[in-house]
């Protein structure tokens, strides 16, 4: 536990010869060699999605997606950061669904391409979070909303399923509005709801 | 240096217990004498600008009293954008304004420094305080504010934002916010420390998380602008001091934009990247205070400058993941402190100021754990938790599971060694429950503004603020902005500031806003076109 002197990596992060205490990430690494890293640089917690990396590990042929922030330096690793583009996205409001009978047909009128997935899995090998991507959006073309969004639960927006997509379908999309229209049509609690009447009512007021 | 008691030996001193007493506590002189918050030296009095001789953190200071980044001539030739209205900062708060004032069709555009929701609020964990179960009251809500706050705070904002809470959760289950709910479909509440009652609400541990992907989600599907990395270098204003716009300094050219509006919000969020008193920090590597530099200049009034707040439970080991937030819900459910004995040795459920004060003296008193490399702190006792409550750790904290997994240590069987982590800027601008400012044109909300949290602010209380203030200013900017003309903009303040500097013989080298941490090696580089470098050839 004490440890005096620190063994240091050696890696290969974009391009350059990085050594850096084994206790770092990759974006710590590059920081502790005096390289600057601004974009690609978010939350270093895991749940915003920026700091999308490639790795391959030595001695491996696998090349991986994962998170920078939660990638600890190993020594011989080749990393890279990937830009990030942000896509174009879908234009929709929830309000114009009016009723849970709408939400099957608005969904393919939102997502097209979301019937077209040819099962190659690709969106599952690239999420770092190892969400069942696949399966939510057939879920989600099959009018399984609330189904498809609880497979997201972990999903951080970091797009690599998007660029995974041989279809240009955008499975975290997809997640992500199975979510909200879950929420949006089905969320209504009685508690919350006779707070909201209390108060319309005026019974509940605040003395300062 | 005190000796505290190694990792090896006080891990030998742990057993996982269900219920443990608590001892006497003496809170006495307790934050006097340990809060950073009165660390000896921490504080300077300000020489320039609105709030001229109030007490100021140091670190904030030598910012706020910085000289801009950009002088007249930076401006000849820039891009020219108009807006309605301008809100600076992609976080929960500014989402919240952009989709309120797009409601009414005003055009907004936001500008945010990295992308759209990288932000404080997508780490949020614990939740949104809401008083909703039967025997609790907004009325509650606020006493419990005002007495954690342990300091005046401004009782009109705080009023109006408990009594908007229960409408502020409506409104996030409209833009698809999933919340937790129990088998019929209420929602389900836990209680924050320093509470009289259960009153927050949440989604597991990823409140913040699920909040911020369907506010960003709603955001980007809609008419909305969103600018990504774009920090904003400096405010306009006209010759009566209104705010008129902003300079946008774009990372992708290497250029500038000049941002024409009818309104500014700022949504900038805080300042954990400043690493104050050389703490570490649970916030976003974008929190560096920008919007409170900004603000100020233009003559904003600030309030609360020496009062920040350190959460009692960041994690403290393993290093890499040092100042990673522990959610206070793990308390809130149960889970005990312990010291290196493996006693417990403060209540648990005490307001955050002194929970963390009470670790602070713990370790200072040699009763700490003592990690080695410098890191020490204290136990949180998550197997005590798992043994009296089974599964919970796997049904409500699937983001402490994985800080586990990262520190190949399993809470459910050991315990992780926590240290108060910095975490949140108590005060800001002032402003009205508009979130208006004393600048015509300019509101705040969010983080960024100040006069609800007093000395210590609530769990639950910041996701309540950013979108309860968020909404107003939104609702407010949209009704007063479309139909006024636009103004002249000019930053002629920056005369009126570097004048000040000069008469109160201050430095003039610091620019500001700093934008990064200085560890991200901004200003030196060289890997992609960056901003505009202030370091002058000399």
């Amino acid at each position: 536990m004490n440890q005096t002197t620190e063994t240091l990596i050696n890696a290969t992060i974009n391009g350059k010869a990085i050594s850096a205490p084994e206790y770092l990430s990759v974006i710590q690494a590059l920081w502790h060699a005096g390289y600057p890293r601004i974009k690609s640089v978010g939350c270093l917690e895991g749940v915003c999605g920026t700091c999308r990396v490639l790795v391959r590990r030595q001695n491996s042929q696998n090349i991986t997606t994962e998170l920078g922030c939660q990638v600890l330096i190993e020594e011989g690793m080749q990393v890279n950061f990937l830009a990030f583009p942000t896509p174009a996205q879908q234009h929709y409001k929830l309000e114009d669904i009016r009723n849970s009978w709408e939400v099957q047909n608005n969904f393919h009128t939102i997502f097209p391409e979301a019937e077209n997935c040819r099962h190659c899995g690709g969106c599952n090998t690239t999420c770092p979070k190892g969400i069942n991507v696949e399966k939510g959006v057939i879920l989600a073309a099959k009018g399984r909303f609330r189904e498809a969004g609880d497979l997201f639960t972990e999903c951080v927006l970091c797009d690599l399923c998007q660029s995974a997509c041989p279809e240009n379908i955008a499975p975290n999309h997809v997640g992500i509005f199975s979510r909200r229209v879950t929420a949006h049509l089905h969320t209504r609690p009685s508690n919350l709801i006779n707070r909201l009447e209390r108060l319309r009512k005026g019974e509940l007021k605040v003395v300062i | 240096m005190t000796n505290n008691i190694s990792y090896q030996e006080a891990l030998a001193n742990y057993k996982a217990v269900a219920e443990r007493p608590l001892p006497e506590v003496n809170y006495e002189g307790l934050l006097e004498k340990y809060h950073p918050d009165y660390f000896k030296d921490a504080c300077v009095q300000l020489k320039i600008g609105p709030n001229k001789g109030d007490i100021c953190h140091i670190q904030l200071a030598e910012m706020l009293q910085a000289d801009a980044r950009i002088d007249e001539a930076d401006l000849a030739g820039a891009q020219v954008i108009e807006t309605d209205i301008l809100i600076i900062g992609g976080g929960g708060a500014g989402c919240a304004a952009a989709l309120t004032a797009a409601e009414t069709g005003a055009r907004v555009l936001i500008a945010t420094k990295l992308r759209l929701g990288d932000s404080n609020t997508v780490m949020a964990e614990g939740g949104v305080q809401v008083s909703i179960e039967k025997d609790d009251t907004p009325q509650q809500h606020y006493d419990d504010t005002l007495r954690s706050a342990d300091r005046s705070v401004d009782k009109t904002l705080v009023a109006e934002m408990v009594m908007s809470a229960p409408d502020v959760i409506r409104w996030l289950i409209q833009q698809g916010m999933q919340f937790d709910l129990d088998e019929y479909g209420d929602l389900l509440t836990r209680k924050a420390g320093g509470t009289t009652a259960p009153r927050v609400v949440y989604f597991r541990d990823y409140t913040g998380l699920e909040m911020m992907r369907v506010l960003k989600e709603a955001v980007r599907s809609s008419e909305i602008e969103v600018l990504d990395y774009v920090p904003t270098v400096e405010l306009l204003s006209d010759e009566d001091g209104h705010c008129t716009g902003a300079v946008l300094s774009s990372l992708e050219d290497n250029r500038y934009k000049l941002v024409k509006a009818k309104s500014v919000i700022i949504a900038t969020g805080g300042i954990g990247r400043l690493h104050l008193n050389g703490f570490p920090t649970s916030n976003h590597f974008g929190a560096t205070g920008d919007g409170l530099v900004l603000a100020y200049r233009l003559g904003a009034k600030l309030r609360d400058l020496d009062s920040f707040q350190y959460h009692p439970s960041g994690l403290a080991y393993p290093q890499h993941l040092s100042g990673t937030l522990i959610t206070e819900g793990v308390r809130s459910a149960g889970a005990y402190l312990l010291n290196a004995q493996g006693e417990r040795f403060v209540d648990e459920l005490q307001s955050r100021d002194k929970v963390a004060a009470a670790i602070m003296r713990e370790c200072a008193e040699g009763r700490g754990v003592d990690a080695g490399n410098g890191i020490k702190g204290i136990w949180i006792d998550t197997p005590g938790l798992e043994l009296k409550n089974p599964g919970i750790f796997n049904a409500r904290f699937p983001k402490l599971i994985k800080i586990g997994k990262k520190s190949s240590i399993d809470p459910r069987k050991q315990p992780l060694l926590i240290y108060p982590t910095l975490h949140y800027q108590n005060g800001g601008v002032i402003i009205n429950k508009h979130g208006q400012t004393n600048i015509p044109g300019l509101y705040c909300v969010g983080e960024v503004s100040g006069g609800i949290h007093g000395r210590n602010r609530l769990m639950g209380n910041s996701l309540l603020e950013i979108i309860s203030f968020g909404r107003r200013a939104g609702i407010h900017a949209a009704k007063y902005s479309p139909r006024k003309p636009f103004r002249k903009v000019t930053i002629e303040h920056l005369s009126r500031l570097r004048r000040e500097l000069m008469l109160a013989d201050m430095p003039m080298d610091p620019k500001g806003p700093i934008l990064f941490p200085a560890y991200a090696k901004f200003e030196t580089d060289s890997d992609y076109s960056g901003l505009h470098k202030n370091i002058k050839s000399k």
